[in-house]
Order: structure tokens, then C-alpha cells, then sequence
């Protein structure tokens, strides 16, 4: 079966096409927030460059959040549209979870986070072992501090991935904490590994139609969500 | 730092003057009542980035986006009540990718970048008379 992962959920987009297994084609940029513009168009190339045809596709598979409120709006509604022509089955798939499957083959526990700003990060830990995942955390939103506190529990190493990582990376001697962080080429989200993510998730709990298909927005706790200050009040 | 303007040309003034110091990330971050200029604040620095956009109040599109040598995303947080309302607008994806400026920040004064230049005009004693006051920028 082919899969289409589109991500499209923070700064970087990408489009993946992958078939048993095999990533035969994928397409990654990093220049900004042109997303609108780039995503349709790198769908072409993806496509027109392996000979595939959007009737061919037996999935899509979008990184539906959490992220980029615009980016992530972007990336479900154009494969909303792509898939509805011909009833093609969809899949969102959690971003956060969908970059575990950069570090598959790593025997640690992967921490994904992605800047929520306002010090908070949105976030999920996994532990990775034989090439399998298994989720410790749903994904949240927490402060950098309040990550760091559970992450001290940990026994095995830990591995940052995502556009959030070099934050909390570069903080971790604060909190004399023993992690690492994912190289450049596998530490931002990908569409092959939210492709991957997708079938995976298919296989366990069925996919569904474009119609279903919704963005999935994660909200920072009630402290954090206070625009005005106290005094104002 | 405080600024005395005496008009509203001066505000303009004032706005295109404080564009020379922007390098195109900034947030600006405007509060005071109505009346008190902050459009005219704005059209001052966007005419400094040599926008040739016109710039008016956002007031029913939240956000408005002119072309200069940055781009400028020109917010109204007059409706912004909840933490839902702002992200919908997509402020946090315009953070970091062109200068915003804030009008009635007040609304979200707690979540603002901490290197944010703070503006504050208030009324002085004759009619067309405003103080500027400015915070997080030494000079202009």
C-alpha cells in the first residue's frame, strides 16, 4: 500500500511517499513559514517524480498536531482535499508521536517536544526499545521545568527530538540531567516518519475518512493561558 | 525614556524614527485609550520600513500585514479575550518571522516575549499633547 505523509505542523514542511516498508520519495524544506504556498506543489513533485498517481494512494497520513495553528490547519485540509475525490482513507497522526519514529532504532527514552513558547513545550515521552515504541505520556503542554522533574526519574538515557529540543537540551545542566539530543538530520519532524507513524496506527485502530479528519490543538494549563496580568484585573 | 509629541504628525514622527532601530524580528508592543495615536505610531514606522501599504486599525481583521523592508503584522487585541482567541489569530506563528506590532496590548500583556519594546502613551496637558514612554529600547 502507498502512504502519502504530509507534515506541515511547525516550521519545517515535508512530504513523504512510502510503500511497504520503503521510503521512495521524500521532500523536506526548512525556510520559514510558507507552507500555503510550498505543500501543494511539493505534493506534485512527490508525486509526478515516482510516477504515482493520486488514485493509487491507499493512505494519507497528516501530522494533524499538536503545533502551528495556521501550519497544522494547512496540512489537514489539503489532504482533506486530495483525499475526497476518491474516498481515499486518512489518518491524523500526533506529531509529537510521529518523531519517535526518528529514533527507532535508538535503545532510550525519547523525549519529543516542540516550542509552545511562553517557556512551555508541547510534549510526549517514549521508550524505545527493539524497534518498538511504547508511550509513557500523552501528549501535553508542560513548562520546561515541570519536564525536567519527571525526566530526572529516568534511569535509561534520554533523547531530545523536535524544534523544541535544542531548548531543552541546552538547559539540561541546570537540572543536571544525563541527555542527549537527536542529530540535525533526524531531530525535526518528517513526513516518511509520520507516514510510518500512520500505518501504524491504521493497523491497531482502522483509519478514517476525510470528512472525520480534524486538526488536534493542544491547550497549555490554565496559569499559562492567562493573557493579562494579575494587576490589570 | 519618555518622548513628548505635540501631534499626530509628530507621533508619526516619532514611529518612523524608532523603524531605524528595527532589525526585523521585534515585537512592539503599544498600549493607551483611544484617541491616543497608536495608528499614527504605526504608519510612522511602517513609512520608516518604506511600506507603501496603508496602514489602518485592525480593529475588525485583527491583523493586518504590510510589505516593507520587513514584513510588519499589525495586531488589534482589542477582541483578544482568551488564550483560544489568540492563537486562532496565528500570533504565535507571526512570532519570530517579521516585526509585529501590537495594538491594546494590555489584553495580552502577561504572554508577551520578554524582550518586547513597550510603548506607552498617555495624555499630556494640551489637547494634541501625548507622552511616549518606551521600554526594552534605551534609545531611538
Amino acid at each position: 500500500m502507498k502512504i502519502l505523509g504530509v507534515d506541515s505542523s511547525a516550521k519545517s514542511a515535508s512530504i513523504a511517499l512510502i510503500e511497504d516498508g520503503e521510503i521512495l520519495s521524500e521532500f523536506f524544506i526548512n525556510v520559514g513559514l510558507t507552507h500555503s504556498q510550498t505543500l501543494a506543489p511539493m505534493v506534485k513533485n512527490v508525486l509526478d517524480n515516482t510516477n504515482t498517481n493520486l488514485k493509487d494512494l491507499g493512505l494519507f497520513a497528516v501530522s494533524f498536531g499538536p503545533g502551528s495553528f495556521t501550519g497544522i490547519r494547512i496540512g489537514v485540509s489539503l489532504v482533506k482535499g486530495m483525499a475526497m475525490p476518491f474516498d481515499t482513507p486518512c489518518i491524523g497522526v500526533s506529531t509529537l508521536y510521529s518523531m519517535a519514529f526518528n529514533l527507532l532504532n535508538e535503545n532510550a527514552v525519547v523525549c519529543a517536544v516542540m516550542d509552545a513558547r511562553c517557556n512551555q513545550v508541547y510534549n510526549a515521552i517514549f521508550d524505545i526499545k527493539d524497534g518498538k515504541i511504547q508511550r509513557l505520556t500523552k501528549d501535553r503542554a508542560i513548562s520546561i521545568v515541570d519536564l525536567y522533574k519527571e525526566l530526572k526519574f529516568f534511569q535509561k538515557k534520554v533523547i531530545f527530538v523536535g524544534d523544541g529540543a535544542e531548548l531543552c537540551y541546552n538547559k539540561k545542566n541546570d537540572y543536571n540531567l544525563n541527555a542527549y539530543i537527536a542529530p540535525k538530520s533526524l531531530r525535526l519532524q518528517r513526513a516518511s516518519s509520520v507516514a510510518f507513524a500512520g500505518y501504524n496506527v491504521v493497523v491497531k485502530n482502522g483509519a478514517i475518512g476525510a470528512d472525520s479528519l480534524i486538526p488536534f490543538y493542544l491547550r497549555p494549563s490554565q496559569a499559562e493561558r492567562e493573557l493579562k496580568l494579575k494587576s490589570n484585573k | 525614556m519618555e518622548i513628548i509629541s505635540l501631534s499626530c504628525k509628530e507621533t508619526e514622527m516619532i514611529g518612523k524614527k524608532l523603524a531605524g532601530n528595527l532589525s526585523g524580528t521585534e515585537v512592539i508592543a503599544l498600549f493607551g485609550n483611544l484617541g491616543a495615536g497608536k495608528t499614527s505610531l504605526v504608519r510612522g514606522i511602517a513609512l520608516g520600513l518604506n511600506s507603501e501599504d496603508d496602514v489602518t486599525s485592525p480593529t475588525f481583521s485583527i491583523v493586518n500585514e504590510y510589505m516593507g523592508k520587513y514584513p510588519i503584522y499589525h495586531f488589534d487585541m482589542y477582541r483578544i479575550n482568551t488564550y483560544e482567541d489568540l492563537y486562532s489569530t496565528g500570533y504565535f506563528d507571526y512570532l519570530d518571522n517579521g516585526i509585529l506590532i501590537i495594538e491594546w496590548s494590555e489584553n495580552i500583556e502577561a504572554i508577551l516575549p520578554e524582550d518586547a519594546i513597550k510603548i506607552f502613551i498617555r495624555y499630556g496637558k494640551g489637547e494634541s499633547e501625548r507622552i511616549l514612554r518606551f521600554e526594552g529600547i534605551d534609545e531611538i
